[in-house]
């Protein structure tokens, strides 16, 4: 059938921001001047209507004509020296697709059977070829999930008949055979699971299928079933339980009285108030968005959200955080390794994933960082974390029983994330296109919110007896668990698909997004799918739970899958891996004490790592719910950043959650242990910071490590040791974490690069009134200026300052965590009681940097007093978690809450914008804080402009 | 009895529940009512005083902001909208909202299915959550009565905000009177044009404008956003103030009570 296309471009005279950002990165980030100017036009497609249906939509839906002209299947760029369309390739959905065929429907157009949109832009100016294929290649077109269209489709309807099911003979296999099976299908399987499959079939007595196959691969996969954090370790010939068996055994030690679930669910629960609970997860998508970073980031913030939609019996997302660590923006583009993107646009298009997934999806992002390294240059570490609220009688989910309904509500299923596979579509522009099935989609936020309305409903109603996210392995991942405990039959045929032409096992198997798995009581299907009516929500019953304690899975007549749940999901051999230390060597450098002190103050300022990240927070919608009480931003300016959001998720309540984070991958690198207890510390002293009692605080881990050979599954264990102690030294407890152990980037010639160990520790807890917590700016000129905690100034190993002035030290700096529980007390005692004003963590970039930001929120500056006996730089740029400091008008109040900890008064704050710094009686420097500022906004302004 | 007030939802919409907590706050009984429940007849706009078309991002935003819900309320709910407004009830749009009323035509002229205005890309090309001062303009705008003259704050969170019409018809509003709301530098207290003050680049400064009547209002910023002290960034370093969004939804909600 006839394509008809509708080119619609906005009138000369406007301004067209998209063409203008266009051509700033093209002068600015590959650095090319021959293009004088760029017009975008949108470009829409249809098939199965008239073109004079296809004018009417024009003139109805796609044009404005205020302030834009459109044609009907003619060229709107007519006078561009290079005119190059981008559109997604086929089989990725087009997520705008099917608003226009709503769209048209409602405007009364009948027939129309599919739809599409794109891109094209006209490039003016005299461009070489060799320019083009960077600009095509760098900005506009990923290709992993789009082209340049060179030849108008001839039709934009994929076909294709279901693939069929296979059987492996498996039985006849040696080993090395075995061996091949299993790279060749990258199943991920070692010689002992491909025999204890092996085995299986062979005392069922036939041979598996692709699908079954498949499954075990996917349940037995490091990424399902954390192979390496359930594995019996053998650390320098010392026999250790397993990591995860450690973290989960710190935790019921602990004992928290808060705690309603703990690494059970999709997310750990934690008591809220007036009957609810809070939940939190954080998740790293890091190979999806190292090739696609837009998509990536945006399934990434997608299927963090599923977590806390798929908790208990379903949760509201009400925020979402985002810790990334990229190599620096200005990398030199020829120090990039094969195969991999600039962090420049990596870093614009994950924010932009972000942005607009949390965005649409009405969920504040409210809390985040951004870390730079070089030996990031090979892979980015993406980390996105989602909190949610739900009633405390829903935290945990109901058992499927003999009977109940498995329903699929939400997306369509697809070949999205089917790794390596690939599909024709010949039909498509009459020639044969291989399509790379994406790896990665481009995320429907759209789809997930109104799935997300629909469920909750769904919950109040009481009609979810269990529901879980189709994440990682999708359906065989999702009923495979909840079934375990008493089998579940699913019938394939019944999943509506997003284009015909999956093999069962794909379709079982598909990681599209945007979609839930329910287990549903009989009588109660027909008001879930009367709700998901009525919110435009796809719901489909495709199975039912049984007693048979096996998964079976038929395609029709068909039986593609029957497996023993218990095989599936106890017949994975017990690993045991062995670590051993590594000595590492770094020799000392001290540096002499600064010549220029105010140099060394901007360049602090402006290090990559302390810079304000202001421009990436204002693109997330960090207002959203009406929920903010303390923002990532604020002060007279809202320029300065506080240490953790605080959010009032319940309308007309004051109660609060308070969500923050600690990471620092660079002290990982160094010492994994220390490391950890200062990411640790840093989490909770950032809660602590803005007022939260520490008594009422959780924690998330989130381990991106290398690929765990000894050496690294070494610095691992390390780091979980560290949690562990951390727990037990604060009876703060772990409710949810994550690994990740793929870091390791190899390239062609062989050569490996380790991306730097993150250990990401999150917090979350309840504040009981969210008008008694604190902010970082100063209030006013003349008040006190309180350091309190326990430093470890010497050790000034991996700092900002020994990285800007070239020292260098193994001796990162410790801290004293039996001390610091006693600190985080003093100061929540003395924030609730009203008379701090003011209170900010020192962390990254040491006493003067969170000093700084402190004066840019209040406007005001600060003398302040080094004490004698300390070496001045140290004092002021060592990087000791767990310090603080608090500005009050009455230090007297204040010291009385301080007993037993360290402090000291440090100085007062000033009307004069300037930051001068005496030690004992000595002058030493002063430094404007307009000077700082500057420094400190312009990085990441340049990045991002604005 | 008290007003109702309907919360207009749909697929993308996200700013309802505050919506709703607003006018609750502000004394109206609220409803959220899905688009769907319209057009199936299990609910009537006619049994509302109010009507709320929250923020968010309806169906994506795809092809325009606001686009397709637009569409779809000027196909199915033509009259019922028509007769709310010439029954003197009252209409919010806030942000996409806004962009709805626009591309409904219901705002400036109230002409269901001609567009006169429209609310473009930002600028700055992207998305852009911030708070701002605003000025609010004398009018005969209920939603502002009393609030006329003085400089309110609140946030705004948006990637096509930027207000752009022809000169004509943006003489034919001023002249009218039905600009209800600009952007405006916090020091002189003055309209302005300028980045990020004024945010998205809209011409003539204009945040928010209103229909002839005063009856329909939309505005870019969010007043949901402020009805709590807690909710301004700043609230730690000033006391006392009533949160500058609850004077809008109580002017509309004693409208009704007085009025319909």
């Amino acid at each position: 059938m006839a394509v008809h296309e509708v080119r619609v471009i906005s009138l000369p005279e406007l301004k067209d921001p998209r063409s203008e950002s266009l051509l700033y990165e093209i002068r600015h980030s590959l650095n090319i001047h021959s293009v004088n100017k760029i017009v975008t036009a949108k470009v829409y497609r249809f098939e199965g209507i008239s073109a004079r249906e296809a004018e009417f939509l024009a003139q109805n839906l796609l044009a404005e004509e205020i302030f834009q002209r459109y044609t009907v299947n003619e060229p709107i760029i007519n006078d561009a020296d290079i005119l190059v369309e981008v559109a997604y390739k086929p089989g990725v959905m087009n997520p705008e697709a099917g608003s226009i065929l709503k769209a048209a429907a409602d405007l009364g157009i009948q027939n129309l059977l599919a739809a599409d949109s794109s891109y094209e832009y006209g490039f003016f100016g005299s461009v070489s070829d060799e320019e083009m294929r960077l600009i095509l290649s760098r900005l506009l077109v990923n290709e992993t999930v789009e082209r340049v269209v060179r030849e108008k489709p001839a039709t934009l309807i994929i076909q294709g008949s279901p693939g069929k099911t296979k059987v492996i003979p498996i039985s006849s296999m040696d080993n090395d055979a075995l061996m091949e099976l299993s790279r060749h299908n990258h199943l991920f399987l070692n010689l002992e699971e491909m025999r204890t499959i092996q085995k299986y079939f062979a005392g069922l007595g036939r041979e598996p299928t692709d699908c079954e196959i498949e499954t075990l691969a996917q349940t037995w996969s490091e990424h399902c079933v954390h192979k390496t954090f359930k594995s019996t370790l053998v650390v320098d010939g010392r026999r250790k339980k397993s990591m995860l068996q450690r973290l989960q055994e710190a935790t019921s030690a602990a004992g928290h009285p808060l705690v309603l679930s703990a690494f059970v669910d999709n997310s750990g629960v934690m008591a809220f108030y007036e009957g609810l609970a809070l939940c939190g997860k954080v998740e790293t998508h890091n190979s999806p968005s190292a090739i696609e970073p837009y998509g990536g980031a945006m399934t990434g913030s997608g299927g963090v959200f599923r977590d806390i939609m798929g908790t208990g019996k379903g949760a509201k997302v009400i925020a979402s955080t985002d810790m990334f660590c990229f190599a620096p923006p200005d990398l030199p583009a020829e120090e990039v390794p094969e195969g991999c993107l600039h962090p420049n646009y990596l870093l614009r298009r994950v924010v932009a994933g972000v942005r607009d997934y949390g965005n649409r999806m009405g969920i504040p992002t409210n809390n985040g960082s951004v870390h730079f390294h070089r030996d990031f240059r090979a892979k980015p570490t993406i980390i996105v974390g989602a909190y949610g609220i739900m009633p405390a009688e829903d935290a945990r989910k109901g058992q499927p029983e003999n009977g109940d309904i498995a329903v699929v509500v939400g997306g369509r299923t697809g070949r999205d994330g089917i790794h390596g596979a690939t599909f024709s579509s010949g039909e498509m522009t009459n020639r044969t296109i291989d399509v790379n099935a994406s790896a990665v989609q481009i995320g429907h936020a759209v789809e997930e919110k109104r799935m997300s309305d629909a469920l909750l409903r769904a919950r109040d109603n009481k009609l979810i007896k269990a529901i879980t996210d189709c994440g990682a392995g999708g359906f065989a991942s999702a009923f495979g668990e909840m079934g375990q405990h008493t089998g579940v039959r699913i019938n394939l045929e019944k999943v509506p698909l997003k284009y015909p032409g999956l093999a069962p096992w794909e379709i079982w198997l598909s990681e599209s997004q945007e979609r839930m798995a329910l287990a549903v009581a009989p009588q109660n299907l027909p008001h879930l799918m009367a709700i998901c009516r009525e919110h435009n929500v796809e719901a489909t019953a495709i199975g039912e739970f049984t007693d048979t304690g096996k998964l079976e899975v038929y395609y029709g007549d068909e039986r593609v899958c029957e497996l023993d749940m218990e095989f599936l999901h106890h017949g994975l051999p017990q690993r045991i891996m062995t670590a051993r230390r590594e000595s590492r060597r770094v020799e000392v450098k001290e540096p002499g004490p600064p010549r220029d002190w105010v140099k060394v103050c901007t360049q602090i300022m402006s290090h990559l790592n302390i810079c304000s990240k202001e421009p990436i927070v204002r693109m997330y919608d960090h207002g959203v719910q009406a929920s903010c009480a303390l923002p990532p931003f604020a002060g007279v300016s809202c320029s300065a950043p506080n240490d953790a959001v605080v959010l009032a998720p319940v309308p007309g309540k004051k109660y609060g959650a308070v969500i923050a984070h600690g990471l620092n991958p660079v002290l990982n690198t160094m010492d994994p242990y220390a490391g950890g207890i200062w990411a640790a510390a840093e989490a909770v002293s950032n809660a602590v910071a803005v007022g939260a009692d520490p008594a009422e605080l959780v924690l998330i881990d989130n381990f991106i490590w290398p690929y765990p050979d000894e050496e690294s599954l070494y610095d691992l264990d390390r780091a979980v040791d560290a949690c562990v102690d951390f727990v037990k030294v604060t009876g703060m407890p772990f409710i949810s974490g994550k690994d990740s152990l793929s870091s390791t980037y190899r390239s062609s010639d062989g050569k490996v690069i380790k991306i730097p160990p993150v250990l990401c520790i999150s917090c979350f807890g309840r504040v009981k009134d969210v008008t008694a917590t604190v902010s970082s700016d100063f209030k006013r000129a003349g008040s006190s200026i309180l350091l309190v905690g326990k430093r470890d100034i010497n050790q000034m190993g991996c700092s900002i300052y020994f990285d800007i002035v070239g020292g260098r030290s193994p001796f990162i700096p410790l801290v004293d965590t039996a001390a610091l529980v006693k600190v985080w007390r003093a100061v929540h005692r003395a924030c609730r009681n009203g008379t701090v004003t003011a209170c900010h963590d020192i962390s990254e970039g040491g006493l003067l940097a969170a000093l700084a930001e402190m004066c840019f929120g209040g406007s005001v500056g600060a003398e302040i007093t080094v004490p004698e006996q300390a070496r001045a730089d140290y004092f002021l740029f060592n990087e000791t978690a767990g310090c603080f400091l608090l500005e009050t008008e009455d230090p007297a109040a204040v010291a009385e809450q301080l007993e037993n900890v360290p402090w000291l008064l440090l100085g007062r704050t000033a009307a004069e914008k300037l930051i001068s710094v005496k030690q004992g009686q000595d002058f030493l420097f002063a430094v404007p804080t307009d000077t700082l500022f500057e420094s400190w906004r312009r990085p990441m302004q340049e990045v991002f402009g604005g | 009895m008290k007003p109702q007030v309907c919360i207009l939802r749909t697929d993308g919409t996200n700013c309802d529940q505050e919506t709703f907590y607003a006018f609750a706050k502000a004394g109206g009984s609220c409803r959220l009512v899905h688009i769907n429940q319209l057009r199936s007849g299990a609910e009537n706009l006619a049994h509302y005083q109010i009507l709320a078309i929250p923020g968010g991002f309806s169906y994506g935003d795809d092809i325009h902001s606001g686009k397709v819900l637009s569409v779809e309320l000027a196909a199915f709910l033509k009259e019922q909208l028509l007769d709310f407004v010439e029954s003197g009830k009252l209409i919010i749009g806030i942000c996409n909202g806004f962009q709805v009323l626009v591309r409904t035509g219901l705002l400036p002229r109230g002409e269901v299915g001609k567009i006169s205005v429209t609310l473009m890309q930002n600028d700055s090309g992207h998305f852009e959550c911030r708070w701002v001062n605003l000025l609010v303009e004398d009018t005969n705008c209920v939603f502002t009565r009393g609030m006329q003259g003085s400089m309110v704050q609140y946030q705004v969170a948006h990637g096509e905000g930027k207000f752009y019409t022809a000169e004509s018809v943006l003489q034919e509003i001023e002249n009218a009177g039905q600009v209800v709301f600009r952007y405006c530098d916090a020091a002189s207290n003055r309209p302005t044009l300028k980045y990020p003050a004024n945010p998205n680049g809209s011409l003539n400064a204009i945040a928010g404008i209103c229909d002839q009547t005063g009856r329909v209002l939309g505005l870019m910023p969010h007043p949901e956003r402020f009805v709590e002290s807690f909710h301004h960034p700043n609230w730690r370093r000033f006391n006392g103030a009533e949160p500058h969004g609850i004077p809008l939804f109580r002017n509309a909600v004693r409208y009704a009570e007085e009025n319909l």
